[in-house]
């Protein structure tokens, strides 16, 4: 199956409800003042991402990256605009939602893939590679609240990376795990980014790990699509305009 | 009108997981355990039998206070502990709604499937109860199931509504628990329906848990089945689960963006 991302004028705005209870809001429904102002996080954006593709997002924090993620993954809507995600789509956003603490990590690896998206099958077909993956063999009945979090990241990132799932969404989870771990996760991301059939959006302020995967970024600020260009050249923009 | 069941097929082993923790994640540690299960129901058997048959003394019709009350309080307990954990279940599942896609009911419903659990652990109780004081059922005994599903409607209605709601506002979880409590008194559980002044009856009946208690009880010992209050329970019930899907999936595209 075909995997693309296609934005065209995606607008998102955000209600910025100061206080969630009936307290503010009744007062403010009778006086017929709005309750909650909007806040536009992404002005008209438009970008295309193609099968194979690998593409960073870059930008300062509140940039809209997280947005646009969170556009892809389909759990929030665009106000105004389109966006038409084909093929499923795997987050490895801040890894390790919907993990519980009180289960063990044999437990959570179910649990974890069956939220990502895999069937039972799926799951005990690639069982033994993620457990292998995650090198945490003798710790997989012990319960996760035992485990540090580079080891429950390294349980995250190696249930995630084997998910069919053709589109991934891969959010900072770099940042953790130690040195030889993050090497390995890329050398597996690259692995998947090779096989040509995947789409691949990566954000990081690593300028190193991004130019060395990513053939192609987008710089976004305020909410807006600044360049999209080569990641040596996106770069050199972002770090000209932060200093 | 399909779509109410997709989910169970399209995200039936998330479902499954998500029941699972539910239940496995409960009582890991705890030193007894899934004894807890069987605990709460039992204390809360106790305490109302004290007070209810030895200092308020119900007429209950020759049944045995312990036996009326139970065939009431565990699908009333089910009905509490449903919608009180659902209420909550959207906010604590904060984490997935902002992540991963997927038919958001399915965290309530695997709510209401954990509760559904313990409510069969708690019947085999009930089984031993009826043993220790010889009670023998009524051969429409079976009925009780039919009847109990038409109260899953309507948990899993006023489920989906209160969890969709409390993510917009918190104040609804606190609501909840008053509006839960209320509403046991206000439904014939550890008293008969017989207590009530005649003049509040028609009023009473509105509460659709009073035609489902009342039905329970009939069919358990061989009672006659008031049939009209009945299909009014029925009918509200699936009134308020219409209304709590349909609120449920309108707001559910502002879960992300609210939680």
């Amino acid at each position: 199956m075909q995997a693309s991302i296609i934005f065209k004028n995606v607008k998102k705005e955000f209600l910025l409800q100061e206080d969630r209870t009936f307290k503010e809001f009744l007062p403010s429904l009778l006086s017929g003042k709005g309750w909650a102002t909007t806040k536009e996080v992404l002005h008209e954006i438009s970008f295309t991402i193609s099968q194979g593709e690998t593409v960073a997002l870059v930008g300062k924090n509140g940039a809209g990256k997280s947005t646009i993620l969170k556009l892809i993954a389909g759990v929030t809507y665009p106000s105004s605009g389109l966006v038409a995600v084909q093929g499923q789509v795997a987050p490895l956003i801040e890894l390790g939602a919907g993990f519980h603490h009180e289960l063990s990590g044999y437990e959570n690896i179910f649990l974890n893939a069956a939220i990502l998206g895999m069937h039972k099958k799926e799951i005990e077909l690639c069982l033994s590679d993620i457990i292998a993956f995650s090198e945490l063999e003798e710790y997989l009945h012990v319960p996760l609240k035992k485990y540090s979090t580079g080891m429950q990241m390294r349980l995250a990132f190696s249930i995630a990376i084997h998910t069919p799932a053709p589109i991934l969404l891969v959010d900072e989870v770099l940042a953790v795990g130690d040195a030889d771990f993050q090497k390995k996760c890329l050398r597996r991301l690259t692995e998947i980014k090779n096989t040509g059939d995947k789409v691949i959006v990566f954000v990081s302020h690593d300028e190193k790990s991004v130019v060395n995967f990513c053939e192609r970024a987008i710089l976004l600020e305020n909410g807006e699509v600044v360049k999209d260009s080569i990641p040596s050249k996106i770069f050199e923009l972002y770090l000209s305009n932060s200093q | 009108m399909f779509s109410l069941l997709t989910p169970f097929r399209s995200h039936k082993y998330l479902l499954l997981q998500l029941t699972q923790k539910e239940i496995k994640a409960r009582y890991k540690q705890s030193f007894v355990g899934y004894a807890w299960i069987l605990v709460n129901p039992l204390a809360q058997l106790a305490i109302y039998t004290f007070v209810f048959s030895l200092v308020f003394r119900f007429p209950t019709n020759n049944i045995p206070y312990a036996i009326f009350l139970f065939s009431a309080l565990l699908p009333w307990t089910f009905f509490q502990t449903t919608i009180l954990s659902a209420t909550n279940s959207l906010v604590s599942h904060a984490d997935l709604l902002k992540k991963v896609a997927f038919p958001r009911e399915v965290i309530p419903y695997s709510v209401a499937l954990g509760k559904l659990v313990d409510f069969i652990f708690a019947t085999v109780v009930f089984f031993v109860f009826l043993l220790f004081y010889k009670v023998t059922l009524h051969a429409s005994a079976l009925l009780f199931i039919p009847i109990f599903l038409i109260q899953i409607v309507l948990t899993t209605g006023v489920s989906l509504f209160l969890a969709a709601a409390n993510l917009l506002y918190r104040d609804i979880q606190y609501l909840t628990g008053l509006i839960m409590l209320a509403w046991f008194y206000a439904s014939p559980i550890v008293y008969p329906l017989s207590l009530v002044p005649v003049k509040y009856v028609w009023a009473y009946k509105l509460n659709p848990m009073v035609g489902l208690t009342e039905a329970y009880r009939s069919v358990l010992f061989g009672y006659p089945l008031e049939t009209s209050i009945l299909l009014w329970s029925t009918i509200v019930s699936v009134l308020i689960f219409c209304f709590g899907f349909w609120f449920f999936k309108k707001v559910e595209r502002v879960f992300a963006d609210v939680v």
